[in-house]
């Protein structure tokens, strides 16, 4: 572990926003508060997914998976065999984790390069939709419902608006963290290697597999552990929003329009589109709905022709520009 | 038994044809272009919704309504790939591939948007029309059409690429872009009017597909992962291997609809594709 990671850990650049961040659900009204719990579920999901779309450059498609596993098995087990929900999301991730460890084998064995990675997650995500809908256990294609909420912390009940946002805060500031403690790690260095020139970085030795794999598996943990307390906070786990393919794509749109490999992007785009994305649902949801989406979709096509690297490393290097003049 | 196994085998390879016909049409934009286009399926439900626009506006029975639908797809091939994909072609292939979920992104929600996202069926003619065979075998007329039309698509590719001028471009694109462009041969006008071929096919396969099928905005992906599947077990750039295969998931596919029970029996083809990924990583048809 390289020394600037204690010094991001002691930065107030790091504690002052989060501290305001804590003291929000004071000045926030219910549906403003309900935003920002969302916004810090998808810096959480956004930050899960930079470790291996950003940090090691493969496009997984499958972070649906992961979060619906997250979300639906250990919402089940608490259900249907009574296990405690934080058990039951240590379970979850988990699973969650060795079902990444199996994709990374399969992408190993078939090398095409980002092409095949993209298409074995793919295809999980498709077969974790299908499973899904198929199994009763997990609530088929109508979903699951949990029992209401009575703020008992011990069954991963936080009670209420406040409770969950300061869970999705500590959540998201995890996901920051575990980012930042990859990047001055020697996994890091490791999978950027691997990003830039696969050959070289296994010419000197870097094992392929187990650093992917690695990668991999504390990406599916981070990404279940947001859909477990996803499926808590809204009491309700619905199949078609958390294990469809749409919601890795969503997530990989919002993390590359922010910039990838850093976390900052990331956590910027999410913070920024999400509750606009919620603001022009709340708007017109009733007469456009998907407008948000279409507009997800125009804004990523202009970020990838105008500036590849992303909105915040283009807003960094423009003001390091204007410094200097 | 043995009734309801032909009758299912039928059916999935019938099915298999227009998963083939969206497969050959993707192969052939990927293998010019080296880009692979998520977005492929969405172009397929956009020309289906053409197709449902014009017959409640003008009653066209979407067969005929192809002569429009075609050149549309066409023009918005060319426009994807000379506006958006030609300027970050040379980029990562990641930013490429982000680019095309983008486009899925515009493209679905912009359907949404336009048209709602309840599922409808479009109307056709021919769509409660059967062909029986003997007397136990019962196939759906459009089923045939568009197998017949697969075939028809796959024949008349084989020829445009291996007996013809036109072809012998698109292959020399294909092969090697840097020494055809040395030939001579304008490699971005290729790749730009091959990319719009390949869409332009959407349209085609959208008129065999529609009839008794209903569509929704959301379908695109399915209809992009299949095919990409069949892509990948065909071995890429093997064009009678892409067509094989995806009649073998459009058979698997029916298969597990009707032997395995509930909707588990859809998982099959894609669990086919795990198992071909882990043992044949070349392709199923191509020697090692």
């Amino acid at each position: 572990m390289r020394p600037d990671f204690f010094q991001f850990l002691r930065s107030p650049l790091l504690w002052i926003p989060v501290a305001i961040a804590a003291c929000l659900p004071w000045g926030l009204s219910a549906y403003h508060l309900a935003i920002g719990t969302l916004a810090l579920l998808y810096v959480s999901l956004a930050l899960a997914w930079n470790v291996v779309g950003g940090i090691a450059g493969q496009i997984s498609l499958a972070n649906s998976v992961f979060v619906g596993t997250g979300a639906l098995l250990a919402s089940a087990l608490y259900i249907r065999l009574g296990i405690d929900m934080w058990f039951g999301m240590v379970i979850a991730a988990a699973v969650s984790a060795i079902l990444g460890v199996f994709m990374s084998l399969l992408d190993a064995r078939f090398r095409l390069g980002h092409l095949s990675f993209a298409l074995v997650t793919l295809a999980f995500a498709e077969i974790g939709e299908l499973v899904v809908a198929g199994t009763d256990f997990l609530g088929g294609a109508s979903g699951l419902d949990l029992p209401k909420d009575h703020g008992r912390f011990w069954l991963f009940e936080f009670g209420g608006g406040p409770g969950y946002f300061w869970a999705a805060l500590v959540l998201a500031l995890i996901c920051l963290v575990v980012n930042q403690a990859i990047l001055s790690s020697r996994l890091g260095y490791y999978l950027r290697a691997l990003r830039d020139n696969e050959d070289a970085a296994q010419a000197i030795g870097i094992e392929l597999f187990r650093s992917k794999a690695t990668g991999m598996a504390i990406s599916a943990a981070l990404s279940s552990v947001a859909g477990t307390l996803f499926a808590r906070y809204s009491n309700f786990v619905d199949p078609t929003l958390l294990a469809s393919p749409n919601l890795t794509i969503e997530i990989v749109l919002i993390a590359t329009i922010g910039g990838l490999g850093t976390p900052l992007g990331p956590l910027i785009a999410a913070l920024v589109l999400i509750p606009v994305g919620e603001i022009l649902r709340g708007q017109f949801g009733g007469t456009l709905p998907g407008l948000h989406f279409f507009l997800y979709g125009v804004l990523i096509i202009v970020v990838v022709l105008t500036s590849p690297q992303g909105i915040v490393p283009r807003l960094l290097s423009l003001r390091r520009r204007f410094r200097r003049a | 038994m043995t009734e309801l196994l032909i009758q299912t085998v039928v059916q999935g390879l019938l099915v298999g044809g227009g998963y083939a016909l969206v497969a050959l049409s993707l192969g052939l934009t990927y293998n010019v272009s080296g880009i692979i286009n998520f977005a492929h399926g969405d172009f397929l439900t956009l020309a289906m919704y053409l197709a449902l626009a014009l017959q409640t506006a003008w009653a066209l029975d979407p067969y005929v309504s192809t002569v429009i639908t075609f050149p549309l797809l066409f023009v918005s091939g060319v426009a994807l790939y000379w506006f958006l994909l030609r300027p970050v072609a040379r980029s990562q292939l990641l930013m490429v591939i982000q680019l095309t979920l983008g486009v899925t992104f515009v493209l679905q929600n912009g359907i949404l948007m336009v048209f709602g996202g309840q599922p409808v069926r479009v109307p056709s003619d021919w769509e409660a029309s059967l062909l029986i065979l003997g007397d136990s075998l019962f196939l759906r007329t459009p089923q045939v059409l568009a197998f017949a039309g697969s075939l028809l698509l796959a024949l008349l590719l084989w020829i445009v690429l291996d007996h013809t001028e036109t072809g012998r471009r698109i292959r020399a694109v294909h092969q090697n872009p840097r020494a055809a462009a040395l030939m001579g041969i304008d490699v971005p006008r290729v790749r730009t009017l091959t990319f719009g071929v390949g869409i332009g096919i959407q349209a085609i396969a959208g008129a065999l597909l529609i009839p008794g099928t209903p569509i929704e905005p959301g379908q695109g992906f399915r209809y992009t992962v299949i095919p990409l599947m069949a892509l990948v077990m065909g071995g890429l750039s093997d064009f009678r291997g892409i067509y094989l295969a995806a009649i073998l998931i459009g058979v698997t596919e029916a298969l597990g609809t009707v032997f395995v029970s509930g909707t588990s029996g859809m998982i099959v083809p894609y669990a086919l594709f795990v198992l071909v990924l882990l043992l044949r990583p070349q392709g199923l048809f191509r020697r090692a």
